[in-house]
């Protein structure tokens, strides 16, 4: 599934902020080179505080970068990225058809043709025949599929994933990473994902970007070479338990610097 | 690598100079735009009434207030009202800020208690003290006790109300905790219940601060004997609004005055609470 | 041997199963119904002071029977009802631009402020004297009464908007004014009916004070009119009756606001 196309190049970003409370200038993020093959699941994993979902929020325009810049492969039409966020995702006051089709609302579709355009991806998600509830009668897990298809809906380039599972439980959450590599297989996206959960990241990803914090910067560029397609036996393969164990010394900070991977560019 | 598709550039951004004017103007724009609106009102109002488009007789002008007031202070008829009116206000809301807290306390801490005069503490409430009058002076007359009761009232309910409603809406955590090491039902009171009561105690002071003033206002009204409240009737019915609309600037000036207090007083008891100031971090 | 509970007893326990709230709301009414009248008639309260619950049901079968109370609750329904809906007409509006527009808030905000601190009683003479005692004097009262509640509680509902949800419509890229119309009016709207339950409130305040200081019909004046003449248990009828409308509106407007309360943001932080 690799192009040669990159879905998105960024370089030198960097983003500071100031405190309010104490009127500090605080560096969010020192410095950060990435680029995202088109088609590749790409995760950033990394503890609190260390930039990514800054990163993401600074992709998504958000937030502005106080230096560097990301570019971004442009679609036809429509937006070049989709953010999935993490909670409170879904209007109350809409159903979950009018909750997916709002991201093609926002780029200016009639409501009408947005709706159209919407239906099949809530079955792509899995929630064939809810398109007419209302968040509130959806359980967490369920809310995040239709968060999902919300950004799936707009058919964008790249799809920005700000740690979507973190407020599942913990068997909910692991369906939900199967049904994210089946629905990724299905729709053909660039992801790029935000977590704190090592083995989550490695489970789903073709590379892992590892972070530190204070300030946010990329420590390792881990390539995955696990088979695909992967269920979730493979989280208790030797091969999986390796990759956890050596991103576990980076986070922990067990082994100085490792050597720099080849930069994907 | 060769791209034949093109790319959307996220640029960063730069960070304008920008000269002291503007940024001392950005950092209190709240002050400068508020009392911008307080002064195109006052200056509206002012060429209004020099214009003639604004009736005189009816609403005065700025100027005409402060004059009137200017000669107002200088009498002694003003201040014996201001003594008798501060009498009326300051009793009545204190023996209503004594007597409201802890019945409210008591009332809310035994469920089926508050349960049952919730719906006459909101009627009570929700009653214009007007109706009330009449059976008042029934009962004390026309003098200052009749409307030292009629701000006691206004106070009494404001604050009992929303008291009841805070210690009834202690978190069910906290409340855990303390039974689960035993605490003893005093210390639960003194440590839990009375600090998560107090903000819903300031709520009420807040909207007793608009009652306590209105009380003053109604009964003197009623009354027709002394103290402010009289001043701004008999202004009216002689047809002077600037006196009549000085003695309404003394009231607003003091409800300003007291929800501002009530705001350090706030800020005060509240110094725990942490306040939600910083940027978003990763 | 099985211990069968009396069907009172039953009923009475299925009831208080049902509803506490309700149940003992109304328990704690018929109480102090209960005691009211046996205290007027055992003079621990004095009659003439504070009547008793049968003379005022005596003086409404007469004062509903000829006829004679109808004018009076026409006459406040009516300027409650015009200068209420003036004021949401106004207030709504108002609120939501105070909300939506920081400068628009920061202009605004020393002016309201005042006018919130100002008493509305204190205007009273005044507009009576500009507008007499009739009609539009009582309906500038009940607007005013309720002007300030409504805007209020409209703008902070709308300055309660969950962020997360602003963002979202940023996000995809949404304009500012698709945001206001998705985001931010149903965001709003359980604050804006608390509103109008409170300017209700403010208002039926308004029109009885307003009608007490100076009118020749309406509840207000009714109260005032017998309380000159002694007359206590008109009084509490007139008293009674505000307490009834004021229920009622209250709980309906609590009916329509409870339908939406799954809107409100504060649920979705």
């Amino acid at each position: 599934m690799r192009t040669e196309h990159l879905a998105l190049s960024a370089r030198g970003v960097k983003m500071q902020y100031r405190d309010r409370g104490t009127g500090n200038v605080l560096l969010a993020i020192d410095n950060i080179d990435l680029d995202v093959p088109d088609g590749a699941f790409v995760s950033l994993l990394g503890p609190s505080g260390c930039g990514k979902s800054t990163f993401l929020k600074i992709v998504n325009g958000l937030l502005p970068a106080t230096a560097g810049e990301i570019k971004l492969h442009r679609v036809a039409k429509g937006r070049e990225d989709a953010m999935v966020f993490q909670d409170a995702a879904l209007f109350p006051w809409y159903s979950v058809l009018d909750n997916v089709a709002y991201g093609l609302v926002c780029a200016g579709v009639p409501r009408g043709e947005a709706r159209k355009r919407a239906a099949p991806f809530i079955d792509l998600v899995g929630l064939k025949g809810f398109d007419e509830k209302y968040p509130y009668q959806l359980s967490g897990g369920m809310q995040q599929r239709a968060n999902l298809a919300r950004a799936l809906a707009v058919d964008s380039a790249i799809l920005l994933m700000d740690e979507p599972f973190a407020a599942l439980d913990a068997q909910t959450r692991e369906v939900m990473q199967a049904e994210l590599l089946r629905i990724w297989n299905a729709a053909k996206k660039t992801v790029l994902f935000v977590t704190h959960q090592i083995d989550e990241a490695v489970y789903l990803s073709d590379r892992v970007v590892v972070m530190a914090a204070r300030p946010g910067r990329v420590i390792a560029d881990i390539q995955i070479d696990l088979r695909r397609p992967r269920d979730l036996s493979v989280k208790r393969t030797p091969e999986f338990a390796v990759y956890e164990e050596q991103i576990w010394r980076l986070i922990a900070g067990q082994y100085g610097k490792t050597p720099q991977p080849d930069a994907a560019s | 690598m060769t791209e034949t598709a093109a790319f959307r550039v996220i640029h960063a951004r730069v960070r304008k100079r920008r000269n002291p004017v503007s940024r001392w103007y950005r950092r209190n724009e709240r002050a400068v735009l508020s009392a911008a609106g307080i002064v195109s009102f006052v200056a509206a109002w002012q060429i209004g009434a020099d214009a003639g488009l604004i009736d005189k007789f009816f609403f005065s002008s700025p100027t005409d207030i402060l004059a009137a007031g200017v000669a107002e202070v200088q009498k002694p008829r003003f201040w014996e009202d201001v003594k008798i009116s501060a009498i009326e206000l300051g009793l009545g809301t204190l023996i209503a800020l004594v007597t409201s807290v802890p019945i409210g306390i008591a009332i809310g801490w035994y469920r089926r208690v508050s349960l049952t005069f919730d719906p006459w503490l909101n009627f009570f409430n929700a009653l214009p003290r007007v109706a009330l009058i009449p059976l008042v002076v029934l009962w004390a007359g026309l003098g200052v006790e009749m409307k030292t009761i009629i701000v006691f009232f206004g106070g009494f309910f404001s604050i009992v109300l929303p008291t009841v409603e805070g210690v009834r809406t202690v978190d069910r955590q906290f409340l855990d905790v303390a039974r689960s090491f035993r605490a003893p039902q005093r210390l639960i009171f003194t440590s839990l219940v009375i600090p998560g009561t107090l903000p819903f105690i300031v709520s009420g002071l807040r909207l007793a601060v608009g009652r306590v003033l209105a009380g003053v206002i109604i009964a003197e009204f009623y009354a027709q004997t002394s103290g402010l409240g009289v001043m701004i009737a008999r202004s009216a019915s002689t047809l002077q609004p600037d006196r009549m609309l000085f003695g309404v600037l003394i009231f607003t000036i003091l409800g300003i005055g007291l929800t501002e207090g009530i705001g350090i007083a706030e800020r005060y008891f509240q110094r725990w609470r942490p306040s939600i100031d910083l940027e978003e971090a990763a | 041997m099985i211990a069968v509970r009396s069907a009172p007893v039953q009923l009475i326990a299925r009831l208080r199963a049902g509803n506490e709230r309700v149940f003992y709301g109304v328990a704690g009414f018929v109480g102090l119904i209960v005691f009211w009248e046996v205290a007027a008639n055992t003079g621990i309260f004095r009659k003439s002071l504070v009547s008793a619950p049968s003379s005022v049901w005596k003086a409404a079968l007469t004062d509903f029977g000829n006829g004679s109370i109808w004018p009076h609750i026409a006459a406040s329904t009516g300027e409650f009802a015009v200068g209420f809906l003036v004021s949401l007409a106004i207030g709504i509006p108002l609120g939501l631009a105070i909300g939506w527009f920081r400068r628009v808030d920061y202009f605004f905000n020393g002016l309201l402020a005042g006018f919130n601190a100002t008493p509305n009683v204190a205007l009273i003479p005044l507009i009576i004297l500009m507008a007499g005692i009739g009609f539009e004097s009582k309906v500038i009262v009940v607007f005013l009464s309720a002007f300030f509640a409504v805007v209020v509680t409209t703008f902070t509902g709308v300055q309660s908007i969950a962020r997360r949800h602003l963002e979202i419509t940023r996000s995809f890229g949404g304009s500012r004014w698709l945001a206001f119309r998705t985001v931010a009016l149903p965001s709003t709207i359980p604050y804006i009916l608390s509103g109008i339950r409170i300017g209700a409130g403010r208002a039926l305040v308004g029109v009885v004070s307003a009608e007490f200081i100076s009118a020749n019909q309406g509840l207000g004046f009714y109260i005032g009119f017998f309380g000159v003449f002694l007359d206590t248990a008109r009084v509490m009828l007139g008293i009674v009756l505000f307490g009834i409308f004021g229920v009622v509106l209250g709980e309906l407007i609590r009916v329509v606001e409870h339908r939406y309360d799954v809107w409100r943001p504060e649920l979705h932080r």
